[in-house]
């Protein structure tokens, strides 16, 4: 859709003329046009979803608790919660004068309402199993004793409870009116607190959110997806553009404000073109090469450390990413609070060692198959370097490209020698171990089995004791080394590319966009 | 006549029954599950299972076929799994963008080719001959991506024109979305002027060596006449197959140009659906298409007599 943007005279002409005539009039709608890569899957928070409906509904409905721009916790629709001694229950303490969409205040029997909702099995909630039997723990009861007050008992203390109920994939289990469904318990559209309400969606073209109006914003800065919240411009129109040129001409020629997720061969033309901003920010996601360890020839440890010692990482994540990340050998993001001295100690190149190491497994040339896919480009291309860099000292490296469904069922099955990955963002360090290591014989898609590792997640999970927390992540990584069950290689870097007169936006480690907060001028 | 049209309909049910038989088969021998793509790398065991199960892809194979075909026959083709709307309508929609680009295409295609080709064919191995030839066979060896993207660049980013992104209905706003139009259909028309011109040559040359052309040219009819009356109308049954075959390949589906141009078309919401892995939407697009090329080849036919008096229908 093509929109001029009247000129500031026109605004101005308008106004006045219709300042003249009428007592209210409203002025000319300001809209930000952004491009999201593919159609939403629906609009009902954390069900059916993916991650550029996760970020589309972030702009409309909010939980009791959100991420900080650290992968903290803070509050959202909860001013404050006290957790019992016993670490189980949680009472959180609401926020007065919120408002849902349409006009109703919440209270707490809107939350309890929202909370059961989401653990009905028919709502078919994403995280519904985290709070079944090999879930993080069980929810036993949810109370509103005062209509400003909301208790949650659990069956086991766990720390992850609040990061669960932030999850942006959970949808952040949003907190919403009961008029969102209908009669019959099926999803109509989101009445939720956020700083957009729905605005027009037609599927496969764009979907628009619109400005509420009566949003009651937190105090203090913007972070995450937590503090304030303002709309600035009266619409954000998410285009769906799926061919990265398209949408790259459609910002050029001023059609479109805002492009996130950039691809990182469109960096380098967009940098050099004056109208364009361009930020970037490192990312939550993990690219790295994936060993199947149950291989007869790959469950030689000695070769998996041969292959990571060829590997010059700083080099591969700055040319796949063009130095807009850095290399990282770490289970952990860099941008985590428990990123540490530990987890920058990973794989130093060392060829003499590699040599070494291949000589003694006995390894003569035999061929490794690495799975790899171009729908993320940095992945293949991270695959073509460590194959060339490999090939250096005679390991015989053969990439086999699969479409990304193909690629997730076998790595759903285990069934590879070595996969090119990319695993999508984890908010909390017990849960980017979780993705990462559990029994092969009932979880084959988990690369890393060490049942001594997993005791430790399984301390990490229960507790939130950060000192505690971080000695066991530190050993879990010097383990993740030893072991090399996989290679990480970079985290990653949420590009963006934005007209001139877009104004504050910014990234941040989960790699969605927020339009709050951003104006067009 | 109708008696024909009552047999080649018959013979469309067997067609489409194994079509529905391999179109359903090969969907699912593809690696990879609708609920794995959406779940992704975080899918825990039993949230698949339960995804599975509600979607009754957990059903023997078999037996969601019977279910399908059961459907089917009562004109229900499913809901897709990706958004959970009806699959017909939801193709029916997307239909009308690519049916309207390739049907004005491909007639513009034509209204330029058959004269072209004819032009080419009377002057064969000249320098005119030479000229046409080497156009069409640069554009159709041109990627309509490739085409596509330069035309954008040109008309919408540097002359700007001409929108870059968008889409409006043609039954909202006629010029507007006309507008939206041009781009997408002047790449298909080029790329067909390319298949058809060369067809129509081709056919051409074959008519202007038949002995009636020969006797026309002999008894003094003037050169316009020979080939407006004689060479033209018998050159252009087979180009015309080549219509009916280039519109039936075409109206499956333009993913290319409708990826390029951002437009909501058959071809796209293939593509996606296939990446998806959405089994009822792959497979209702795809019997759809198969119903468009077997009707397509029916009009085909029927239309023959018209310009081949030969030709009867029996």
């Amino acid at each position: 859709m093509l929109m001029r943007r009247p000129s500031g005279a026109v605004v101005v002409g308008l106004t006045l003329a219709c300042l003249a005539v009428m007592p209210t009039c409203a002025t000319a709608e300001t809209v930000l046009r952004t491009r999201l890569n593919a159609d939403i899957r629906s609009t009902d928070p954390g069900t059916n979803r993916d991650a550029n409906t996760d970020g589309v509904v972030a702009h409309m409905v909010e939980g009791l608790v959100a991420f900080r721009e650290d992968t903290s916790i803070g509050p959202m629709l909860a001013e404050s919660w006290n957790v019992s001694n016993d670490g189980k229950t949680y009472t959180f303490h609401l926020r007065k004068g919120v408002k849902f969409h349409n006009g109703a205040t919440m209270t707490a029997e809107d939350v309890v309402w929202s909370l059961k909702r989401w653990l009905d099995p028919a709502t078919q909630w994403r995280c519904l199993s985290e709070f079944g039997p090999s879930g993080i723990a069980r929810i036993e009861r949810i109370e509103a004793p005062d209509p400003q007050t909301v208790a949650v008992t659990l069956d086991q203390p766990t720390a992850l409870f609040l990061p669960t109920l932030a999850r942006p994939d959970c949808g952040q289990t949003a907190i919403i009116h009961r008029d969102s469904v209908g009669p019959d318990g099926k999803w109509i559209a989101p009445v939720g607190t956020g700083p957009f309400k729905l605005g027009e969606w037609k599927r496969g073209q764009y979907i628009d959110v619109a400005r509420f109006d009566n949003y009651a914003s937190r105090n203090g800065p913007r972070s995450g997806y937590a503090g304030a919240k303002t709309a600035e411009v009266d619409r954000v129109r998410f285009n769906v553009i799926p061919d990265s040129s398209a949408a790259k001409a459609g910002l050029l020629s001023g059609s479109l404000d805002a492009i996130s997720a950039l691809g990182v061969p469109d960096l380098e033309d967009l940098k050099s073109r004056p109208e364009v901003q361009i930020s970037v920010t490192p990312a939550l996601g993990l690219t790295g090469i994936l060993f199947q360890t149950r291989d007869p020839l790959l469950k030689d440890v000695r070769i998996r450390r041969a292959i990571a010692l060829c590997l010059d990482t700083a080099q591969i994540a700055d040319v796949v990413m063009q130095g807009t990340a850095r290399a990282n050998n770490s289970a952990l993001p860099i941008g985590s609070p428990f990123y540490g001295e530990v987890q920058a100690h990973g794989y130093t190149q060392n060829i003499a060692e590699a040599k070494k190491l291949l000589v003694e497994a006995g390894y003569r040339g035999q061929p490794i198959k690495m799975i790899a896919n171009k729908r993320y480009g940095f992945v293949f291309d991270s695959a073509v370097l460590v194959q060339a860099m490999a090939q250096a000292l005679g390991i015989n490296i053969e990439i086999e490209v699969l479409d990304w469904a193909t690629q997730l069922d076998r790595y759903n099955r285990g069934d590879y020698q070595a996969m090119a990955f990319v695993y999508s963002a984890r908010l909390d360090p017990s849960l980017s171990f979780e993705m990462l290591t559990g029994p092969k014989a009932t979880q084959p898609r988990k690369v890393w089995d060490n049942p001594e590792v997993q005791e430790m997640l399984r301390q990490s999970m229960m507790t939130d004791d950060t000192a505690k927390r971080q000695a066991l992540f530190d050993e879990m990584h010097r383990r993740f080394i030893k072991d090399v069950p996989m290679i990480v290689l970079f985290n990653g870097a949420e590009l963006a590319a934005l007209r001139k007169n877009i104004k504050g936006y910014a990234g941040w480690l989960y790699p969605q966009p927020r339009f709050w907060g951003v104006s067009v001028q | 006549m109708l008696g024909y049209l009552a047999r080649r309909l018959a013979m469309t049910v067997p067609t489409l029954l194994l079509v529905a038989i391999a179109v359903f088969t090969l969907v699912r021998l593809i690696p990879g599950d609708p609920v794995q793509v959406m779940l992704g790398d975080a899918a825990e065991p039993a949230q698949v299972a339960q995804m599975r199960a509600q979607l009754g892809l957990d059903q023997p194979i078999p037996l969601q076929f019977v279910h399908w075909l059961a459907k089917l026959l009562t004109g229900d083709f499913g809901h897709s799994i990706t958004d959970n709307l009806a699959v017909l309508p939801l193709i029916l929609e997307r239909f009308q963008v690519s049916a309207i680009i390739v049907l004005v295409a491909v007639g513009l295609a034509a209204c330029v080719a058959v004269p072209a080709g004819l032009v080419a064919a009377w002057r064969q191995n000249s320098a005119l001959d030479l000229a046409v030839v080497g156009s069409a066979t640069l554009l159709l060896s041109i990627p309509s991506f490739w085409l596509g993207l330069l035309l954008l660049l040109l008309f919408g980013l540097k002359l700007k024109w001409l929108p870059v992104i968008g889409y409006v209905p043609f039954s909202e706003n006629f010029w507007q979305a006309m507008v939206f139009m041009v781009l997408p259909i002047a790449t298909l028309t080029m790329i067909e002027i390319g298949v058809l011109t060369r067809m129509a040559r081709a056919a051409s040359i074959e008519v202007l060596r038949l002995e009636y052309v020969t006797h026309a040219r002999a008894k003094g009819v003037p050169e316009w006449l020979v080939l407006g009356r004689h060479v033209l109308p018998n050159a252009f049954a087979p180009t015309w197959t080549l219509i009916g075959l280039v519109l039936g390949h075409l109206l499956g589906g333009i993913a290319v140009i409708e990826t390029v141009f951002t437009l909501p078309g058959l071809g796209r919401l293939l593509v996606d659906s296939i990446f998806a892995r959405d089994y009822p939407v792959v497979q209702g697009c795809l019997l759809f298409t198969a119903v468009i090329y077997v009707v397509v080849n029916l009009i085909v036919d029927l239309c023959y007599p018209l310009f081949d008096p030969r030709v009867t229908l029996a």
